[in-house]
């Protein structure tokens, strides 16, 4: 993956006037969760990770943004978004169920549980799931398209780019708090934001 | 370990800032100071007989309206019979060296707003260098000219006053091209958030008043000074009447997008305009009133000026991460150098007072 920010390490705003005690405290937190299942169970924290490759396979040549961890982080907190469809259950239990069923669709359609089988048997699974094409029973009432949409994708995706290792892929300059942003204007950047290669200043 | 080092790197930053501040109020004074000496002792000490024009002493300058009284003691209130080169010359040059205050502290003002405000729109446009070189250049032109104790209008001041009043009106096209040409066109959000209308107006005052006080230094000795067949001191009271309710329209303006939030947010848009009212009545009124409540009114207007930026700074200090995070709340705050263009139109005002005071006809 090319680097579109070379040499930018959010962390390095550490001690800047970009942070303080509190952001300090929130991002040392981040990035101390304990990388076992306490939420999950072994069973399903497999499979967790592996439906994580799937979505946000991740480059070998950085050390590995603990996505699992950071799902099941929120779950053993419930922290929940404050508001959900609901034709989906509650947080936590939608993980449960869903997680089963996926691993359940696996054992029937491939013959292995979903860790096991091949990527592209993942991928059609997920892909079919994406369709609500899946209806085993353990789906119970979930609607699994709902389930991908709203609550899988949503999860991972907002746990993926919540670390800051994301954040320098993405030149994102972190937590704005206690210091923002000044030029607002289209293509006009803070001294203090990351410089994207390759683009000329202005 | 890590707190340590954290509040170390505050200290370090708010030193810098806190010089950097000071610099910025200082040089404006320095500036006036160090140039207007220059400026007067140059041409004298170059003539052969230099040393018998000063050796003569001189008393201390009065060119600070608002912090020494004027006193008529011990000289004529006749133009004919003041000796060039004593007491700040004849009432018409001390007229004019005052406008050179007058705009010189204009000048100091925008220099240091426009520094803040097209750094922080990172000088997308070259022409956003504009302001800073015209305002410095009038600046050091006006040091010359407080320094400047011989009649006359200087050619440089001229030209120079000229290209900063210029400055300020292309300025001003400018601004308003670019609030006109934002989504929405001339709208409050507009008027908040895009190029403010009035700041280049500071410059164009800083000019006027500044060419003004050439008009005024022009006249000679022993008739009654008029600007453009005006009479001087009147049109001067005008003048800054009219500048000190533009200055009001913009504090106003942004005041009003701020909320009025601190109480002392309504002193600009209350004590200036009467300040203002008070010099039209200069300008139009009769010619034997005493105007000593004018002359403390303005007097207040210089001093809420420089508080101002006392205001601002505490302004500052309030926005979240305080002064340790200056980068971005300098900018995003209300701006440290815009008060003081009170201070400068204040200082204008006593300046037609001073020399109405010395010709009642003016």
């Amino acid at each position: 993956m090319p680097d579109r920010y070379p040499g930018y390490d959010v962390l390095a705003k550490r001690h800047t006037p970009s942070w303080n005690e509190t952001t300090r405290r929130v991002i040392d937190q981040r990035l101390a969760i304990p990388r076992e299942p306490r939420f999950f169970t072994e069973d399903e924290w497999l499979t967790l990770n592996a439906v994580c490759d799937r979505i946000v396979p991740q480059p070998a040549s950085r050390p590995p943004i603990p996505v699992v961890a950071m799902v099941d982080d929120k779950m053993i907190h419930n922290k929940t978004d404050g508001y959900r469809n609901a034709k989906l259950p509650k947080m936590q239990d939608a993980w449960r169920r869903g997680l089963r069923a996926l691993d359940e669709a696996a054992r029937t359609r491939h013959g292995g549980r979903f860790h096991t089988i091949s990527a592209t048997e993942q991928d059609s699974l997920l892909a079919k799931m994406q369709r609500g094409e899946l209806d085993n029973v353990a789906w119970g009432d979930m609607p699994c398209k709902l389930f991908f949409g709203e609550r899988l994708t949503h999860d991972i995706v907002a746990a993926y780019y919540s670390h800051p290792t994301s954040w320098n892929e993405i030149g994102f300059g972190g937590p704005a708090s206690p210091r923002g942003y000044v030029r607002m204007g289209f293509d006009r950047h803070d001294p203090w934001e990351p410089a994207e290669a390759g683009r000329h200043a202005g | 370990m890590g707190q340590t080092r954290n509040s170390e790197l505050g200290a370090l930053e708010l030193g810098a800032l806190g010089l950097g501040a000071l610099g910025l109020g200082a040089l404006g004074l320095v500036a006036l100071g160090v140039l207007g000496a220059l400026a007067a002792r140059g041409p004298r000490a170059s003539g052969s007989n230099a040393r018998a024009a000063t050796s003569t002493p001189r008393p201390a300058a009065s060119s600070w309206p608002g912090l020494s009284l004027p006193s008529t003691h011990g000289r004529s209130c006749v133009d004919g019979r003041v000796k060039p080169g004593h007491d700040g010359g004849t009432p018409s040059v001390k007229a004019a060296r005052r406008l050179n205050t007058a705009a010189g502290l204009l000048a100091t003002s925008v220099l240091a707003d426009s520094a803040v405000e097209h750094y922080r729109g990172s000088f997308n446009n070259r022409a956003m260098y504009t302001p800073l070189v015209t305002a410095a250049l009038t600046l050091a032109i006006s040091g010359h000219g407080v320094g400047d104790k011989r009649p006359g209008a200087h050619i440089l001041r001229d030209i120079t006053y000229l290209l900063a009043g210029l400055t300020g009106l292309a300025g001003t096209g400018f601004h308003f091209y670019n609030v006109g040409k934002r989504p929405g066109g001339f709208s409050w959000l507009n008027l908040f958030y895009g190029s403010p209308l009035g700041a280049p107006f500071a410059l164009l005052l800083s000019g006027v008043l500044g060419f003004t006080a050439e008009r005024v230094r022009e006249n000679k000795p022993g008739v009654t000074p008029r600007i453009f067949g005006l009479p001087a001191g009147r049109a001067m009271a005008a003048l800054t009447a009219l500048g000190m309710l533009g200055t009001v329209g913009e504090a106003g303006l942004l005041h009003f997008r701020g909320a009025y939030q601190n109480p002392a947010m309504f002193l600009p848009i209350t004590v200036p305009p009467i300040a203002s009212g008070l010099l039209a009545n200069v300008a139009m009124g009769s010619r034997d009133t005493n105007r000593w409540f004018t002359r403390w009114w303005l007097r207040l207007t210089a001093l809420l000026g420089l508080a101002g930026v006392g205001f601002h700074t505490y302004g500052v200090s309030r926005a979240m991460g305080g002064w340790r995070n200056w980068s971005q709340n300098v900018l995003d705050g209300p701006p440290l150098p815009a008060p003081p263009s009170f201070t400068g139109l204040a200082l204008a005002g006593l300046a037609a007072l001073g020399l109405l005071r010395d010709h009642p006809d003016a």
